[in-house]
């Protein structure tokens, strides 16, 4: 038989991922090469304007970015996720796209693709992406150009969109389901799902902004499903409805009733990636804006924020009663979207309920019952005792 | 057809791959297109390929190659030999390596 020196190893299947599971390793970064965007979402967590240049000066340059990934490469790191923003307005794109590509990562980008050009083309079909992952606002103009307020925006997007499918490109699809286009959730899946073998996936979560703005984030709640939307929507999705039933046990636990741990973290935020905020703080995920949970990466090197800062973050506790007795020992914590970042985001702490998350929650795991098993009056007692008012 | 591997021929590492250690893994991670079949493949090279690798920089024969690895690693000549022209078969036929000019 013919000896072979070289294995082909599909992602899923690298070994390395299993030498990392556990240990402190280095896996990915997400990198927001910009905080603003040619559109102007109504629900976007992040977005700028375009032409705002006071976010333009605090962007990383070119140089900085490089510094940040030659540590990150250099500590381990095999994938980069470029995000935004909008990456496609920096005008060095292809400069910062290029180079993460010669240093070996493998790279995911997010776009709008209203700004694809037949140059991004050209270069992705010759420096393959991992995948580009494309969000659908709607697609009807009136729906998409009500979410993004900009005229002309779908007709970008359709053009930028049909010239990656063209050429035959990596893209990936997901929506983002809010009030201005939920009646439209079904011909948006419908959509993606024709373009893709692959994956598709809708968000009904929507999460207040990182700057804070009350302006925007009263625009971001207005655009919030209720409840029994979200619900609504996940039981019309059979892969969702079949992958929550199928991760039922670990989304209800009764047995968190009697847990006595006071930390915050309780994802797995902060291990093995990190996020590099347009400006040059490391984060633990993209949400985590907490000024005690941020890292200047433009002063401070990458190997000390992953030996002491991250593990110092992930140490953080809780004295407040108010998370400890019912969001910490709630069976369906892990239906919620409530977290941390979240809940900093929403009022200001990183440890305080958050009702509107708390009632998705609940509707949630009333809907999934029967798969558990559990007797309705048994359950209603479990769940209620940790409602929030 | 299969490209031929000569002893005399210089190889080299192409520009449209990266090589790197990941934790240990000595990995070939395609930058350009034409190299990995699926967009989601990357490369692992063993013990033996790694040594081989690190030896085809665009300046020596492969003749010369292999006498440098048979001083440095135990075996017979012959068995290097049949090691380096199969690993450097392979990497051709996966344009990892390229003819550099011959010195």
């Amino acid at each position: 038989m013919k000896r072979t020196y070289t294995d082909r190893i599909r992602l899923p299947d690298f070994p390395l991922w299993d030498k990392m599971q556990g240990a402190r390793k280095l896996i990915s970064l997400d990198l927001e090469v910009t905080a603003r965007c040619n559109n102007n979402c109504r629900h976007c967590y992040v977005n700028l304007p375009a032409d705002d240049k006071n976010a333009q000066k605090k962007e990383l340059t070119f140089d900085q970015i490089r510094t940040i990934v030659d540590q990150a490469v250099s500590l381990g790191a095999l994938w980069c996720l470029i995000t935004g923003g909008e990456p496609l307005l920096r005008k060095d794109f292809f400069d910062i796209y290029l180079y993460l590509k010669r240093k070996g990562l493998l790279i995911s980008v997010f776009t709008n693709a209203t700004l694809v050009t037949a140059r991004h083309v050209e270069v992705f079909k010759r420096y393959p992406p991992r995948d580009i992952e494309v969000t659908v606002y709607g697609v009807t103009q009136t729906t998409y150009e009500k979410v993004t307020a900009k005229r002309g925006s779908f007709r970008a997007f359709m053009k930028g969109l049909e010239a990656l499918n063209n050429a035959g490109l990596p893209v990936r699809y997901k929506a983002m389901a809010l009030r201005s286009n939920v009646h439209e959730l079904p011909q948006i899946s419908e959509f993606c799902k024709q373009r893709t073998k692959d994956y598709f996936r809708f968000d009904p979560f929507l999460h207040l902004r990182f700057d804070r703005n009350e302006k925007r984030n009263r625009m971001i709640r207005n655009e919030r499903l209720s409840p029994q939307q979200i619900v609504a929507i996940e039981r019309g999705d059979k892969e969702r409805r079949l992958a929550l039933e199928k991760g039922c046990d670990k989304l209800i636990m009764p047995e968190l009733e009697h847990v006595q741990c006071d930390h915050l973290f309780h994802c797995g935020t902060g291990k093995g990636g990190f996020y590099v905020s347009y400006d040059g703080f490391l984060k633990l995920c993209s949400s985590l804006s907490h000024p005690s949970c941020l890292y200047d990466l433009k002063k401070k090197p990458l190997k000390h924020a992953l030996e002491d800062f991250i593990p110092r973050v992930r140490d953080m506790r809780s004295d407040r009663k108010e998370y400890l007795e019912k969001c910490r020992k709630c069976a369906i914590f892990n239906l919620c979207l409530w977290c941390p970042a979240h809940s900093y985001l929403e009022n200001g702490h990183l440890d305080k309920p958050v009702e509107y998350f708390c009632k998705v929650a609940h509707v949630r795991a009333r809907s999934l019952r029967r798969t558990t098993g559990i007797r309705r009056a048994q359950f209603e007692s479990m769940i209620t005792n940790k409602a929030v008012a | 057809m299969q490209p031929t591997v000569s002893l005399t021929q210089v190889y080299k590492q192409s520009r449209d791959v990266v090589a790197r250690d990941v934790q240990g893994e000595f990995i070939i991670v395609p930058v350009a297109s034409g190299i990995a079949e699926e967009e989601d493949e990357i490369y692992s090279l063993n013990e033996t390929g790694r040594a081989v690798w690190e030896k085809l920089n665009g300046k020596k024969s492969l003749k010369q190659v292999i006498k440098d690895l048979a001083a440095e690693y135990s075996g017979s000549q012959d068995e290097i030999k049949k090691d380096v022209l199969g690993i450097v078969q392979e990497l051709v036929e996966r344009k990892m390596l390229v003819k550099a000019a011959k010195k």
